[in-house]
């Protein structure tokens, strides 16, 4: 039994080391082919006055001239003694640029997601109890026309009510120069970021808690609750709801990407020194080692979410080992 | 014996439903309605105004008389371009929409049909590319395709949103695969592109449906974002999505028209294309709430 679990865990990590080592094959390869001029990012305007000499002498020295799969195998034995490059615009270990901004993106994300996770779960409670009367019908309209409404232009919207037009909240970065340590900034900074992350994905996740908690209210064991004795509201919150704990875990294991995302198009839009911003910056100007550490740090946290949820459903649900899983709907 | 031979059409379950309780299907016909007239309104071929001409002795008019929507930062009538980028707009949805149908019922298939070993491949495949955000995976492809316009984004898109079709069909075909007739079909010969044109699709096609339906409003919603970033269609290319782009820098001067109009088209569509896609979901019948 246990030398069982053992090959288990390996097997999981094996695959993960694996779906790790092919996401940045296929980041690499696909970020060199893409057109575009990693000395731009590297030189900034100067680039356009180099000298084809100048140009092809810094080309050898970034090492841009080798053929691509003696490129990556140096990449990949660098990236394997823990140097994961430097980045062409900053001038800096790709790590300690992301370290810069990984404080910002957590704030935002963790913030976001441990609010869409707090408020969801009470939306489809409220739904799921009232079923079918007027509260929950009005919930799901608002609800679903709320989920329609672009991220992009949320903010945009956003920007225009709460700082051009009422002037009460700043509409881009993450706090006011030269006051990185100020809290009231940072919170002010962040309301906006933070509505519409919240706002455009709580829906998504509300609904779908609802759909679950409708299945579990038609089982058989909810009659006997009642025959017991308990009340509406005990026989949902202790016994529904425990059950589809399984669904709420790998909701959230979903939500990783889902939402880091849409933190991609806020930073952008707020102009939010994130990972997000980062990454669109490093895709779009060719900072590949930046990219390449950006992608592999952003897959590699989904898919250590995915096992997770896996694995801690395995521990509450006995039926969800060996392969079935707890089907979670994609919507797009 | 069971395991091998499913029971395939209406299932016991569903069956045993009281017909009494169930509904009759609710048709959104606002949403039909307000979808028709934008796809009409984007085919009609005659605008009030040339959308590309940049009329520079009017820029940046908030609506008026002349103007219906008012005017861009280059004096372009936004009334004419709504219309006319509406066309790219729901075109890069529909064909992007399509590609992944095409794309998800294949791998699905392949993956239903397939060996045990193969089928776990793939699916861990489809895992592997559900875990990279989309955006980036859409970046990346369109780097390598060069250049975006019309058709490249589309394929761009449809390429990366076929993986929850396919896990449908997937899921589908395991369950069609024992059953008798697909046996006898491909006994008789029947090749992989007949059996599911014949036997297999007409099975899952309903249970698709919706999600082609979602995948029409996410392309939508790709197209607009990524040419908003500046990623996808480039400027002189009007789309919702490109017309909100140039909208951004109109923002801190207060010109509310350039933002709230296009986006405002843009969302109605996708509230449409949404609300049509969830009451085709809802025949799913529930039975009485024991609660």
């Amino acid at each position: 039994m246990h030398a069982n679990l053992c090959i288990y865990y390996l097997k999981k990590l094996l695959f993960f080391l694996l779906s790790v080592f092919i996401l940045s094959l296929v980041v690499f390869y696909a970020a060199r082919l893409a057109p575009g001029d990693p000395l731009v990012s590297y030189y900034g305007e100067r680039s356009e006055k180099l000298t084809p000499a100048e140009r092809a002498q810094a080309e050898e020295r970034l090492g841009l001239h080798d053929p691509l799969h003696t490129q990556y195998f140096r990449w990949l034995s660098n990236a394997l003694r823990g140097d994961f490059g430097m980045s062409y615009k900053y001038k800096m270990n790709v790590l300690d640029v992301i370290g810069m901004r990984l404080g910002n993106t957590l704030l935002l994300g963790g913030t976001g997601f441990l609010l869409i996770f707090t408020l969801s779960p009470a939306l489809g409670i409220l739904c799921a109890r009232f079923e079918d009367r007027p509260l929950d019908r009005l919930l799901c309209k608002v609800g679903s026309l709320s989920s329609c409404i672009p991220e992009f232009w949320l903010s945009l919207v956003l920007i225009l009510i709460f700082s051009v037009w009422l002037h009460v909240l700043p509409s881009s970065g993450a706090y006011a120069a030269g006051k990185a340590h100020d809290w009231s900034s940072r919170i002010t900074h962040l309301l906006l970021p933070l509505a519409v992350v919240v706002l455009s994905h709580l829906w998504y996740y509300a609904y779908m808690i609802r759909n679950k908690l409708m299945e579990e209210i038609r089982a058989n064991y909810v009659l006997l609750a009642k025959v017991k004795g308990l009340g509406k509201r005990q026989v949902l919150l202790r016994h529904c709801l425990r059950n589809m704990m399984p669904s709420y875990l790998s909701m959230m294991a979903i939500a990783v990407p889902h939402i880091l995302g849409g933190t991609y198009v806020v930073e952008t839009v707020f102009s939010y020194p994130g990972l997000g911003a980062l990454s669109y910056e490093s895709a779009r100007y060719q900072d590949y080692h930046l990219l390449m550490a950006l992608c592999l740090l952003s897959g590699a946290a989904v898919m250590l979410c995915s096992m997770l949820a896996q694995a801690v459903n395995e521990r509450i649900d006995p039926r969800v080992q060996s392969g079935g899983g707890t089907e979670v709907e994609h919507l797009g | 014996m069971d395991e091998r031979f499913t029971l395939v059409g209406p299932r016991p379950a569903e069956a045993a439903a009281a017909p009494s309780k169930q509904l009759p299907p609710e048709i959104p016909w606002i949403s039909w309605i307000v979808l028709a007239v934008l796809l009409l309104g984007c085919l009609c071929p005659f605008l009030p105004k040339d959308p590309a001409y940049m009329d520079l002795a009017h820029t940046s008019l908030p609506p008026c008389g002349e103007f219906w929507f008012g005017t861009d930062a280059m004096g372009r009538d936004i009334f004419s371009m709504i219309w006319y980028g509406g066309r790219v707009s729901l075109f890069v949805g529909f064909a992007a929409a399509a590609v992944s149908t095409v794309v998800g019922v294949v791998f699905g298939t392949v993956s239903g049909l397939a060996p045990h070993w193969l089928d776990g491949l793939l699916m861990r495949l489809t895992e592997i590319l559900l875990s990279i955000p989309s955006l980036l995976l859409i970046l990346l492809l369109q780097g390598a395709l060069g250049k975006p316009d019309v058709f490249s984004i589309s394929l761009v898109i449809g390429a990366t949103s076929w993986a929850s079709v396919a896990k449908v069909v997937r899921t589908e075909v395991l369950q069609l695969r024992g059953s008798g007739y697909v046996a006898a079909a491909q006994c008789m010969g029947g090749g992989f592109f007949h059996v599911l044109q014949r036997h297999l699709a007409p099975n899952f096609l309903p249970s698709i449906l919706f999600m082609v339906v979602m995948n029409l409003r996410g392309a939508i919603l790709a197209e607009s974002t990524l040419s908003f970033l500046g990623l996808g269609l480039p400027l002189e290319v009007i789309s919702w999505g490109s017309m909100l782009s140039l909208a951004e820098k109109g923002l801190l001067s207060g010109a509310w028209w350039m933002i709230l109009i296009p986006g405002g088209f843009l969302a109605a569509a996708l509230m449409c294309v949404t609300s049509i896609g969830s009451s085709l979901r809802r025949r799913m019948n529930r039975g009485q709430s024991n609660l």
